[in-house]
């Protein structure tokens, strides 16, 4: 598995404040990786440090395999951190230009494709002081790839975006990886986009690691067979221990290996099965659970 | 990569159309304008007073030498107005990173020495153009004075002219740069674009006052001496400016003056360059 991103003991203090404390993360090239983590977990922090606006306390951080603020490295990626800004004088096509120029890049680009692509055609002339910030995020996802880069970090790119717009962007991030083959490095708060667009995660919390893996595999764990079947209450004595209600259905706590043999037990009791399928845990409770965070209640009851 | 960053450089400081008025524009079309409209006063003025005098009035006079307007426009180079003006543009390149936060955005696609080098040689750019608009506007200056007082033009220019012409706009171009340089420093130690146009400006004030004669005085320096030039780079500049030109100028400075003024020129373009790079290459560029 070749690394394109790779961290050894990496700390970052801010006086008194452990931003990142000691972390060793290796990303793997191809797909698209998501790294989670509540407020102050060290995401931005680390992203700031692979793109050499900051300088690490201690340990090491390398980039496509050399160290970061290597200019032939660092030209090799792409990158939009935080809702990015633009000198308000220019237009979107001319912002393009000069990030262009500034990465030898300027003759050689297709500034209308990456315009076209993010769905700012029929803005490209407007002066970006009147950008949105959605739009904002879209021209500066357009930065990012317009260099057709091996490594693209994105921090929270879908931030400001309406629905349609966040649907597109999960597209693209998802063409990048697939169709282009370039690695997708994302911090998102939106852990069910997350789970919708990445391949693997690494869930920060307090500057450290507390959790990394395919997302396939992460919710893999803890996955349970959900019976719609019935009577429920005879499904639960065969389940006995394993067995718990999820409203109408029966959450039966066995390993794929077991569950043709229990579908069998079920139906020579006489149990009718209307529907079973395999249900796993998903990326927010295990964000939860990971970091300790505290789950918002799902409904509030008035009075 | 530097090559990169002057094209991106200029390509950005060329859609900024207001801050290129400003600073490239502005005090040379004054100048030509106000040369225009002063003359035509003068021109009024002499006739109404020959008139009242019961004289004739004033006909075709002398022939013009235009080759003049070189060493005359040199001269309007480096003044104040057009310092303060180009200061605009020195903040604009120099903090507007800064302000605009795009620092994160270029930072990762050159080199910060290459970024910083690319401002700097866009600055010289800029303050060619500006010299050579202040050239142009005293062309104007000369030629309406040949036309509104019926003086023949003529075009004479000697080697000897054309060298002191070449060397005040030489030194006029270098104390454009150097009050840049003084902005850039301003810019990556406080972040700033009002610190980086106020500044130097700030400085450049308070010098024509430490430059006066009794200031000079009572602080018992010599206005040619090592402390004194090395102090103000401004005198510096006035003084070489008057060992580089011909006539009366030449004798307002003694020669003892060249080696530190020189020395002041150069310093005062190398420190505030290389502090400025050494800051930057460190600096944290998250925050802006």
């Amino acid at each position: 598995m070749t690394a394109v991103i790779e961290t050894r003991g990496l700390t970052k203090t801010y006086g008194a404040v452990r931003a990142l404390d000691g972390l060793d993360l290796t990303i793997p090239r191809g797909g698209v990786y998501g790294v989670l983590g509540p407020n102050g977990a060290g995401k931005s922090t680390l992203f700031r440090i692979l793109l050499g606006l900051i300088r690490p306390t201690t340990g090491e951080a390398r980039v496509m395999g050399g160290p970061v603020n290597e200019v032939s490295h660092m030209r090799r990626m792409g990158s939009m951190i935080e809702t990015p800004r633009f000198p308000p004088y220019m237009t979107a096509r001319q912002v393009l230009r000069w990030l262009a120029l500034e990465h030898g890049i300027g003759r050689s680009t297709d500034i209308p494709h990456w315009l076209q692509r993010v769905g700012l055609t029929e803005a490209a002339d407007r002066r970006v002081r009147g950008f949105s910030v959605g739009m904002m995020q879209r021209l500066g996802v357009a930065a990012a790839l317009m260099s057709r880069p091996e490594l693209v970090i994105l921090d929270e790119p879908t931030s400001g975006m309406d629905p349609p717009g966040i649907q597109e962007m999960r597209a693209l991030i998802r063409s990048l990886a697939t169709d282009d083959g370039v690695t997708v490095v994302l911090a998102s708060h939106q852990l069910l986009e997350v789970q919708r667009v990445c391949d693997r995660v690494a869930i920060l919390d307090k500057g450290r690691l507390v959790r990394e893996g395919a997302v396939s595999e992460l919710t893999a764990i803890g996955e349970r067979l959900r019976l719609s079947a019935g009577p429920v209450e005879r499904v639960l004595e065969v389940l006995g221990a394993n067995g718990s209600r999820d409203g109408d259905a029966v959450l039966a706590d066995v390993s794929r290996a077991e569950g043709p043999a229990l579908i069998r037990a079920l139906v020579e009791r006489g149990v009718d099965i209307h529907e079973a399928r395999w249900v796993g845990a998903d990326l927010e409770s295990i964000f939860f659970t990971e970091t300790g965070a505290v789950q918002a209640p799902e409904t509030i009851h008035a009075g | 990569m530097l090559v990169d960053a002057l094209a991106s450089e200029t390509y950005r400081l060329l859609r900024n159309r207001m801050t290129v008025f400003w600073s490239v524009v502005f005090v040379p079309l004054m100048f030509a304008v106000g040369g225009v409209i002063y003359h035509l006063v003068n021109k009024n003025q002499g006739d109404a007073a020959a008139a009242a005098a019961g004289l004739p009035t004033t006909g075709a006079g002398s022939p013009l030498n235009l080759a003049e307007f070189l060493t005359f426009g040199a001269n309007q180079i480096a003044n104040g107005a057009l310092m303060t003006f180009m200061l605009i543009a020195a903040a604009t390149v120099y903090a507007g990173d800064y302000r605009w936060e795009t620092w994160r955005l270029i930072s990762a696609r050159n080199s910060r020495t290459a970024l910083i080098l690319g401002k700097v040689g866009t600055m010289k750019l800029l303050a060619l153009a500006a010299s050579v608009a202040m050239l142009i506007a005293a062309f104007v200056y000369y030629l309406a004075q040949a036309l509104v007082f019926e003086r023949p033009p003529t075009f004479s220019l000697g080697a000897a002219e054309a060298g002191d012409a070449a060397l005040i706009w030489l030194l006029s171009f270098v104390r454009l740069v150097q009050y840049g340089l003084i902005a850039l420093l301003t810019a990556v130690l406080t972040r700033s674009l009002l610190a980086a146009l106020f500044v130097p400006w700030a400085l450049g004030f308070g010098q024509s006052i430490l430059g006066a004669p009794p200031v000079m005085m009572l602080l018992k320096l010599h206005p040619d001496g090592w402390p004194a030039q090395l102090l103000m780079p401004g005198l510096a500049y006035d003084t070489l400016k008057n060992l580089v030109s011909p006539g009366a100028a030449r004798v307002m400075s003694t020669e003892a003056a060249l080696w530190p003024a020189l020395a002041s020129l150069a310093l005062w373009c190398v420190v505030p360059l290389g502090l400025a790079l050494l800051l930057f290459r460190r600096q944290d560029l998250s925050k802006e």
